[in-house]
């Protein structure tokens, strides 16, 4: 599970000629855990945002970037961060940072955001649903109308809370939050019943939201959904660490703080929708 | 005893008898081994679940000399639940995934054969073990037809040939990759096998399946929610307890409390116990919690989620079905074992009752009801700390919710405090035992109660969502009277318990909860493992300790006893994890003030370490 990414020969001899850049770091590795199938998060080929983010990290440190992949769900932590790399063995642990984990996440300490996004409907064009602009139109939707609307329920998910709220649950079709199946990513798998025409639309996170309209380009309307009454759509994003090292935590925080307009550059790229502390939606 | 038997039940079991005797071979040998005490052929000793035996060599005076005389590696570090079976003559032990099988001879202490998992073309034992929610356990194997069942973590059912360890067929019971797992232990009842499926946090719609022994072909499937074909629930004839009788659930009973099609990824999982009583043709077993596990997104009943079923073996039919906790609010999985008791009692009329099912759910209630036609006899708190309901109404059969322990009711913006009992239950999975001698049920209970705080953020496959942390203390309440008592810091409970009129006989404080199954004996013991790795005995009447020894690791196993060439055995599986394991150490570090009197318990790995141990005691 476990395979070094030399993202740079370069970075690997200045590791190796020079002391470590910081304390934090007890090696000459960045040792990051990440979900091997998960765009637009992460992939073993590299190619997701966070992929991106740990590259910049790793370069800053001039550490090499060494990944332990596992599927970012249920026991990740458990399995990861919290894992020796042997047991009883004093060997450490599979990784020391996790590069997205919601601000506060109990299992882990995070560090300070490093971005802020929300929710957003996605809808497919030209299914007869071009005229809804803003979330709120849905509820102006006749009752025969809302009969028709392939709408997703994701188990769990904040929009569900919404579409009760608003009268839309009765017809929604029902998705796991959580897919036991590693091979494919919830935004694939969102992508296909959207393409298929299982789904005429799907209220997703952000940065899912981002991959849909990057990866199919022009063929999703993207509304960005705001917070209601017991319905909290906008979350900031943080790195995990481990509870105890708050060194590393504190130093994940200045290069969080040195690097803000780079990773803002990354998160631009993969059209990740992000809002300003308030929850205010930041125009590019 | 003393009521007839219904006319048409005693009709249909009848019928069954003689309808195909070469179909009830399995089942003759299986029955004949549970009455056999040099056997322990199913987990629950009997079909009834009784985990009682007859055997008095070791006692209520001998059990002091205790010892241990063999214990075996299972090589295993993680969570060790289920217990031994012994049949002729040889001990078969399991672990977890990915699984081993042992078969052991106990005169030369040796391995006779082992079974190594291997993973079929196309699962990933890494994905497997990536969706199993609390650690990798499994309950136990089981017995038939000159082969040993294990309900596989990857939802693969295995038989196993007794003799030489040779897979002889395999049943592909579930999908991983849709969050489908077994931990459940089977049960071999005439030509079949029977199980269930794991996996609620996945949104698995919850089934109990039935395999032919012979080959493994699929002979019948009946979900827990949805449509009443799927549920094999016939609208006319299975009953419900309605308005303080039977009476018919009517057509779409579950596709009615659920809103839309949330029923298909609705959870009810049975990764329980399952029992059966041959007079009656009847098996039957729990349903689990409803997903989504957020209260505020699944308005109505969620049936048939957290519910008592007896079904027709032969057909798979609901004869009767009891919903213990519609709309879950706490994560009180309803999958614990039902005992079959038959004691004579009269209900609240008067009339009398004698074929009795008990069941120790984890939302703190007892419950007695008549197993022939699930009539709701008695449902009270065996642990009085419980807040969470006053009580059951006896006419409609609901718990009467006290908002101010609902987290629905609570909201976004209430931390729901001194829930109880914690989402871990007032009992968890292992199972009771029951002694028709003392006509009591011993009970493993779990003494810890909750806060519920719904801010937390949580986080699923790349989603934040505003989630609930539930943090698990000590109930700091008495077990019989529920009064606070705030130097107690138990967070389990030895209790014993009248089924027939739902009271507690008597309740002895554990400092840890208690994660293993008991067994009772006609030697008038109760035997029992602990998280920090005590195998204890107990006097059955008065529950004076008489006997411990530490084990190399915590006990979630179930006891088992036997007797070989003449000698009376007890054997147990050490090994701690489970949701018990890290569970409970988090729980007490929570508690970090006042330690007090169990000052010592930081945590619970202050008293054991991982590591499957299976160890067999004996009088000298």
């Amino acid at each position: 599970m476990t395979n070094s990414f030399k993202h740079r020969a370069l970075g690997l001899l200045a590791a190796l000629a020079i002391a470590p850049a910081s304390q934090a770091w007890e090696g000459k590795t960045f040792k990051v855990c990440a979900d091997p199938n998960n765009l637009p998060y992460s992939n073993q080929k590299g190619e997701g945002f966070e992929n991106k983010i740990a590259e910049l990290l790793a370069d800053e440190l001039d550490l090499e970037l060494e990944y332990t992949w596992f599927p970012q769900r249920m026991g990740f932590i458990r399995n990861t961060l919290k894992a020796e790399v042997e047991e009883g063995k004093g060997k450490g642990y599979k990784c020391d940072v996790i590069i997205g984990l919601p601000t506060g996440a109990e299992q882990a300490a995070t560090t300070q955001p490093y971005y802020r996004s929300t929710y957003a409907l996605v809808i497919a064009k030209k299914r007869g649903w071009d005229d809804i602009e803003s979330p709120e139109d849905l509820d102006k939707l006749s009752d025969k109308q809302k009969a028709k609307l392939k709408m997703a329920m994701f188990d769990g998910s904040p929009a569900t809370t919404w579409l009760l709220n608003h009268k839309l649950l009765d017809g929604s079709i029902p998705f796991q939050s959580m897919d036991a199946d590693a091979t494919i990513s919830t935004a694939e798998r969102v992508e296909q019943a959207l393409k298929s025409g299982k789904l005429d639309m799907a209220i997703v996170w952000g940065p899912i939201a981002g991959y849909l309209e990057t990866h199919n380009k022009g063929a999703f309307e993207v509304i960005p959904m705001h917070s209601e009454q017991g319905v909290k759509f906008e979350f900031p994003m943080s790195m995990g660490v481990r509870i105890p090292d708050k060194e590393r935590k504190e130093e994940l925080n200045k290069l969080i703080e040195d690097n803000q307009r780079k990773i803002n550059k990354i998160l631009g790229k993969y059209k990740v929708p992000l809002v300003d502390a308030d929850g205010k939606l930041i125009d590019d | 005893m003393i009521k007839p038997v219904k006319s048409w039940l005693l009709a249909s079991s009848v019928a069954a008898m003689l309808a195909a005797p070469g179909m009830s071979q399995a089942n003759a040998e299986v029955a004949a081994l549970t009455q056999d005490n040099s056997s322990w052929a199913t987990w629950g000793k009997d079909y009834a679940g009784t985990r009682y035996s007859p055997l008095t060599q070791i006692n209520k005076d001998t059990a002091k000399n205790l010892q241990p005389k063999w214990t075996f590696s299972t090589g295993m570090l993680r969570g060790h639940e289920g217990g031994p079976l012994v049949v002729n003559g040889l001990i078969y032990i399991h672990t977890g995934f990915p699984h081993k099988v042992y078969a052991l001879n106990q005169d030369t202490q040796s391995v006779v054969w082992e079974y190594n998992y291997a993973p079929d073309a196309g699962t990933d034992p890494q994905q497997v073990i990536g969706v199993m929610c609390c650690d990798v356990v499994n309950r136990g194997l089981a017995y038939g037809d000159g082969k040993v069942f294990l309900a596989q973590g990857d939802a693969t059912l295995v038989a196993l040939d007794a003799k030489t360890g040779k897979v002889v067929w395999k049943a592909k019971n579930g999908d991983t990759k849709q969050g489908m797992t077994n931990t459940n232990a089977p049960l071999v009842v005439k030509d079949k096998v029977f199980v269930g499926i794991s996996g609620g946090e996945y949104g698995v719609r919850g089934f109990i399946a039935a395999y032919n022994i012979k080959n493994g072909s699929p002979a019948w499937k009946a979900y827990s929610t949805g449509p009443d074909a799927e549920m094999k629930i016939n609208p006319e004839k299975t009953m419900t307890w309605t308005d303080g009788k039977m009476a018919p659930v009517g057509k779409d009973s579950s596709l009615k409390t659920w809103q839309g099609d949330q029923w298909k990824i609705g959870g009810g999982t049975t990764w329980g116990w399952y029992s059966y009583d041959p007079q009656l043709n009847l098996m039957y077993y729990g349903s689990g919690n409803p997903s989504t596990w957020n209260p505020v997104q699944r308005p109505g009943d969620n049936k048939w989620s957290m519910t008592i079923w007896a079904r027709d073996v032969d057909t798979g039919e609901a004869k009767w079905v009891y919903q213990m906790t519609p709309h879950d609010e706490w994560d009180f999985d309803g999958i614990n074992e039902m005992t079959l008791v038959d004691l004579p009692m009269k209900d609240a009329n008067g009339n009398e009752h004698s074929k009795l099912l008990t069941h120790f759910d984890r939302n703190g209630f007892g419950y007695t009801l008549d197993r022939a036609t699930g009539e709701l006899l008695v449902a009270e708190k065996f642990d009085k700390a419980v807040n969470w309901a006053s009580h059951v109404d006896m006419k409609s059969g609901r718990p009467q919710v006290q908002t101010q322990y609902s987290t629905q009711a609570g909201g976004e913006d209430h931390n729901s405090k001194g829930i109880c009992p914690s989402a871990m239950g007032s009992k968890n999975e292992p199972p009771v035992t029951f002694s028709p001698k003392s006509k009591l049920i011993y009970i493993p209970g779990n003494h810890t109660c909750m806060d519920y705080e719904p801010f937390a953020v949580e986080y699923t496959a790349g989603q934040p969502y505003v989630g609930a942390t539930l943090s698990i203390y000590p109930a700091k309440a008495d077990v019989q009277t529920g009064q606070p008592t705030p130097d107690r810091l138990n967070m389990g409970s030895f209790t014993a318990w009248d089924p027939t009129t739902g009271k507690i006989a008597w309740a002895i404080d554990e400092p840890f909860s208690l994660w293993s199954g008991m067994v009772s004996t006609a030697g008038d013991i109760v035997i029992y493992g602990t998280l920090e790795g005590y195998l204890k005995i107990r006097d059955a009447n008065n529950g004076a300790e008489l006997y411990k020894f530490k084990t190399p690791s915590g006990v979630i196993g179930n006891v088992s006893t036997w007797e070989h060439k003449g000698k009376q055995y007890i054997g147990v599986l050490s090994g701690i994890g489970g949701w018990a394991g890290v569970g409970m150490a988090a729980g007490l570090e929570g508690e970090s003030e006042g330690l007090g009197a169990v000052g010592a318990y930081k945590s619970l790995g202050a008293h054991t370490k991982l590591g499957g141990v299976f160890t067999v005691f004996a009088l000298p």
